[in-house]
């Protein structure tokens, strides 16, 4: 007899509990915010009002960069293997408490359950574990003794993998020595927060970890705080240029890791069907809420029908909607400030001549949604074509040559990542060497790894995040 | 006693050019009186466009041969070491140290020759990514490098200034105030080296006139400062460079692989391993 029982395809928001009111966590204690003040935070899906976190002022971002000092001098007398199994000891409690993460973030951010817990959860969990064996090996990493940390790092993190964001952030800075005041998004603060818990569950000796929050204001108060080593900012090209300025002048490490307008290339000897899903991936995954996104299609003329009829088809059976479904491909867009930006730019887009293919597809009544879109018909000199639209919406160009492919790759300010279709090695290897990224995926797109370096060229930022490279941002030369 | 009098161009594009102003500074040596051009921003300009032009043909150059290049360098500065001894004793600086500031030099132009194709083993590597991937993060030049040297008067100072940069293929526009005449002198070896035309231009002037050009143009891709500014200075280049994300940096370290690390960006190439 079969009895065979679904399991319900929702994920019970039951397994977190979440406070009414969270606190700033700063030298090892819950701290109320001096300022007094508060900031809400809402589900994207519901428009529902998840809790108030603190909205930090200066003598919060004060109190913090104090107890990161304190919290320096421990952390220098504490032996590299020992900090090297705090870093180990964070990863398996991150483990453990997965599910409890992933259902906050998927909440809190709006992104797919199934990515968040198959994506951005085990990748948080594998950048404590790389790094931690990072923390006693250091003078082998570059093979000098001449590096050493800057001391209290400020850093400031974006919304879209608010956890694996902070994961980049602070397990580097640990392992190399340094200690944190993080800021999480204004919009994606809970995950941080619930992080502070798993650094008092580690024993994490006070002050190491600092965790405030708050809006820009707070972001900009840490920046331009007297007694900060270095600043990581992972955000706008135009909120990182603005923090280079803020620096100017003043000896404090920097290292940006800013937008993008990946050029994803498919040449006509291309496996078309992989292709086509390795596209849906590049600009579909989080909602397009991706730096590295492949946001613009350079289809070599010859194929361009054959691959847009495929990819429109594809792209109908995307799932849009409630991002605790199991089943939901495309979740909630972050906010309301982010769901205008990209109805703006897609009404731009028409209004220049750009050809538009949506899904047909129902969207929930509350939150922010945007449906999964196209672009064809499109000339480089287009905003959709130029501006990070950092949404789900991809813009097609199209090509003859390998040359003029790589010319309109390049044809940016941003170089953060790019993507090659075809199966040819040699034209991959030709075509990575003279594209202007700092991540090239070449037949794949979208892949992360703890041990692999990541980070841009050009106006997407300078230093890199992951691997042995990554080290580099947390250290300094001094002899 | 003053006799003679020497006048310098710039050199850019493998060419002695006049600054476009037609303006000039003098200098006074203790033997000799020499006349050096006042880099104007339409000279930057011109200095860009060709190390446009320099850094294509130089980064393409292949690692063997740029190897020999500078290894060539070293062997014309050895063959040429009396006059920069001289040059630097007119400087007013003693025969013993001059001698021993060219011996320096030629050993640390070795040293880059020898860098030059063995870098990428030493600052790139395989990524050991837990899924079925061949990851690999190698280094591309940055692109065109401003360098200004430092005020020291003394070759190897002025080479350190350049070949962590040159080695790994950038192209570098090489400016002096104080060293410039020694600068424009080594030029003349570059001319008469195997450097393709732009990958090295040489100038001269006064640094705080072309500071603003400097940090404001967009495709100088790194600035190196190799001088103490004064904290206004770097605070107007970082500034201004901003405005692009162009790299600065104050005094970078010219020891060892350290020295060469801000001239290179790291590309990470992933693909899929499978039948």
């Amino acid at each position: 007899m079969n009895d065979w029982e679904y399991s319900e395809s929702i994920e019970s928001a039951e397994i977190v509990s979440i406070k009414k009111k969270y606190t700033n966590y700063i030298g090892g204690k819950f701290l109320e915010p001096k300022s007094k003040k508060y900031l809400n935070t809402i589900s994207p899906s519901t428009e529902n009002l998840l809790a108030k976190v603190p909205l930090s002022n200066q003598q919060d971002v004060n109190s913090a960069v104090n107890a990161a000092r304190i919290g320096f001098e421990t952390w220098s007398k504490i032996s590299p293997s020992q900090r090297s199994r705090y870093l180990f000891k964070i990863a398996r409690l991150i483990q453990e408490r997965s599910r409890e993460f992933a259902v906050l973030e998927s909440l809190d951010g709006g992104k797919p359950i199934k990515e968040s817990r198959d994506f951005d959860l085990p990748q948080v969990a594998a950048n404590f574990f790389y790094f931690a064996g990072w923390a006693d090996k250091l003078d082998l990493s570059w093979s000098t003794k001449t590096l050493k940390p800057y001391g209290v790092v400020g850093q400031i993190i974006p919304w879209n993998f608010p956890l694996l964001m902070l994961a980049w952030k602070i397990a580097p800075a640990l392992a190399t020595g340094n200690t944190v005041v993080l800021k999480p998004a204004e919009s994606t603060p809970l995950t941080a927060l619930l992080f502070a818990e798993i650094c008092e569950q580690a024993g994490l000796p006070a002050g190491v970890v600092n965790i405030v929050t708050g809006d820009g204001s707070t972001g900009s108060l840490i920046v331009n705080h007297k007694d900060i080593n270095k600043i990581a900012f992972t955000g706008s090209t135009q909120v990182g240029k603005l923090i280079q300025k803020s620096l100017a002048g003043r000896e404090v490490g920097l290292t940006l890791e800013l937008g993008g307008k990946a050029a994803n290339i498919v040449y006509e000897d291309a496996a078309i069907d992989q292709a086509v899903e390795g596209v849906v991936n590049g600009i579909f995954f989080n909602q397009g809420h991706v730096c590295c996104a492949g946001s613009r299609l350079l289809l070599q003329e010859s194929i361009h029908d054959q691959f847009i009829s495929k990819l429109e088809k594809r792209m109908q059976s995307l799932r849009v909607g409630n991002p605790l479904d199991k089943n939901t491909d495309i979740g909630a867009i972050n906010s309301k400030e982010q769901l205008d930006k990209i109805t703006n730019l897609v009404n731009e887009g028409l209004e220049d001549g750009g050809e538009l293919f949506q899904t047909q597809c129902d969207l929930p009544g509350n939150g922010f949604w945007f449906r999964p879109t196209l672009f064809t018909n499109v000339q480089p000199s287009y905003s959709i074509a130029r501006e990070e639209i950092f949404g789900p919406v991809l813009t097609t160009l199209t090509f003859r040559t390998p040359e003029e492919a790589v010319e309109i790759a390049n044809n940016t300010e941003y170089g953060l990542s790019a993507g090659v279709w075809t199966e040819k090695g040699s034209k991959i290897l030709w075509t990575a060497d003279r594209l202007d990224a700092g991540v090239v995926w070449a037949n794949t797109f979208n892949k992360f790894d703890p041990s692999s370096p990541f980070g841009g060229y050009k106006e997407s930022g300078f230093g890199r995040e992951g691997g042995r490279h990554g080290l580099l941002s947390y250290l300094k030369a001094s002899s | 006693m003053i006799d003679i009098k020497k006048t310098y161009k710039n050199y850019v594009g493998g060419k002695y050019v006049r600054s476009e102003s037609g303006k000039t500074y003098t200098k006074e040596l203790k033997n000799e009186y020499y006349e050096l051009p006042l880099t104007s921003k339409k000279d930057i300009r011109d200095a860009v466009t060709s190390s446009k032009d320099g850094y294509k043909k130089w980064s393409s150059t292949t690692p063997y041969l740029r190897m020999q290049i500078l290894y060539r360098l070293s062997e014309m500065i050895e063959g040429n070491k009396e006059s920069y001894v001289d040059l630097l004793m007119d400087h007013g600086v003693t025969k013993q140290k001059a001698n021993k500031d060219i011996d320096e030099s030629i050993q640390n132009i070795v040293w880059f020759a020898g860098l030059a194709d063995k870098w990428e083993q030493l600052a790139g590597n395989l990524n050991p990514v837990s899924e079925e991937y061949f990851n690999i993060s190698h280094q591309n030049p940055i692109g065109v490098v401003f360098s200004l040297s430092g005020s020291n008067v003394s070759l190897n100072e002025l080479l350190m200034s350049i070949l962590p940069s040159l080695t790994v293929g950038c192209s570098v526009i090489s400016y002096s105030e104080e060293n410039s005449i020694l600068a424009l002198k080594f030029a003349e070896d570059i001319n008469n080296s195997d450097f393709p035309s732009g990958s090295l231009n040489i100038l001269s002037g006064k640094f705080e006139k072309i500071l603003d050009d400097v940090s404001k143009h967009v495709e100088i891709n790194l600035v190196a400062l190799h001088k103490e500014l004064d904290n206004d200075g770097l605070k107007v280049i970082e500034e201004n460079a901003s405005e692009s994300v162009k790299r600065v940096f104050s005094q970078p370290s010219t020891e060892g692989l350290s020295s060469i690390l801000p001239y290179l960006e790291t590309k990470t190439v992933w693909h899929p391993k499978g039948t």
